[in-house]
């Protein structure tokens, strides 16, 4: 076998042993009806995972922050196991509504200052759409 | 692959063509996934970037501005994500063979049914040999492999992106590690 064979064959090889679940393959269809149209997106400006500095154990929180000085959002992500806290602050600073976008979605109500606190959140893909005063904006997904 | 309509399925999808990402998913869903495996999460994590990955894109559509290049956006999103489960300290195991030998009956696709129905039991033994033989390999050669893997195959620039390697270098490495692979099977 030339190199050209030889690769069709490690790609039949996984098109046998290891295709695409179908049911992720459902999951990534499903997420056109769930995409952000009306909404402002806020991007990942910080990410206490990315960079080659990052190094820490299980224990400590992972600590994200999405949008601009003018409008975004700053989290704090803590545990390990199946479920997973999230304290959180929208900016503006003032009272906002959070829906936690992701496998087990919720709706919470902030304090007068913007910050709520999200306990059980499990594992997997996360995101937050936020409303505070005439502003809305749902920030990138993350993994967590 | 061909580039041109994969940007076409691009555009059509962020004006909001459902039908069109659909197609756009089972284009580059094989590439998305083969970049994931090439980083050897555990299961449940590999899934979980794959799924990320595709929210993503979904979020933006409408903010991606070269179309034709949308497998080499989500390659290089799918690394990225991979890299910080990686650093999140979650295990990263090798996928067992038996884990990939006998996948649930229920991730059975129906392109797979067809396929395993059309292969005799020698060609299939073949195959499984070859992926054997590929598990052997070093990380580095399997890594790009995994990716070279995808169906349809992938573009220099795409495994590029997913594997954060130089487009120089993919040429090279694919033939020595084929070469690897070669004389295993010898």
């Amino acid at each position: 076998m030339n190199d050209d064979e030889l690769e069709e064959s490690l790609r039949r090889a996984a098109e046998l042993l290891d295709p695409v679940p179908v049911s992720l393959v459902e999951v990534a269809v499903e997420a056109f009806r769930f995409r952000t149209v009306d909404a402002e997106l806020a991007e990942l400006t910080f990410d206490s995972l990315a960079g080659t500095a990052a190094v820490r154990g299980p224990a400590q929180a992972r600590v994200l922050g999405f949008g601009g000085p003018e409008t975004g959002l700053d989290l704090e992500i803590t545990g390990d196991g199946p479920s997973r806290r999230v304290v959180g602050q929208v900016t503006p600073a003032a009272h906002a509504v959070v829906e936690v976008r992701g496998g087990d979605p919720v709706s919470v109500s902030t304090d007068a200052f913007g910050r709520f606190t999200v306990d059980r959140v499990p594992p997997g893909p996360l995101s937050f759409r936020c409303r505070v005063g005439d502003a809305v904006f749902t920030t990138e997904w993350v993994t967590v | 692959m061909d580039i041109d309509s994969t940007g076409a399925l691009f555009q059509a999808a962020a004006k909001g063509d459902a039908t069109a990402w659909e197609a756009l998913v089972g284009r580059l869903s094989p590439l998305v996934w083969s970049v994931v495996r090439a980083h050897r999460l555990i299961d449940a994590d590999a899934h979980e970037v794959f799924q990320t990955t595709w929210f993503r894109l979904a979020d933006n559509l409408t903010r991606i501005k070269e179309p034709d290049k949308v497998g080499s956006w989500l390659a290089r999103t799918a690394r990225h994500e991979c890299l910080k489960v990686i650093r999140g300290s979650r295990r990263v195991v090798p996928t067992s063979d038996i884990d990939v030998l006998s996948p649930e009956a229920d991730e059975h696709s129906p392109e797979q049914a067809v396929l395993e129905a059309e292969e005799t039991a020698g060609r299939e033994a073949t195959l499984r040999g070859v992926w054997q033989a590929y598990e052997q390999l070093s990380d580095n050669c399997r890594r790009l492999l995994r990716v070279l893997m995808a169906s349809p195959p992938p573009s220099y620039a795409e495994i590029a992106a997913g594997l954060g390697m130089a487009i120089g270098s993919i040429g090279p490495t694919r033939g020595r590690c084929l070469g690897q692979l070669r004389r295993l099977l010898a």
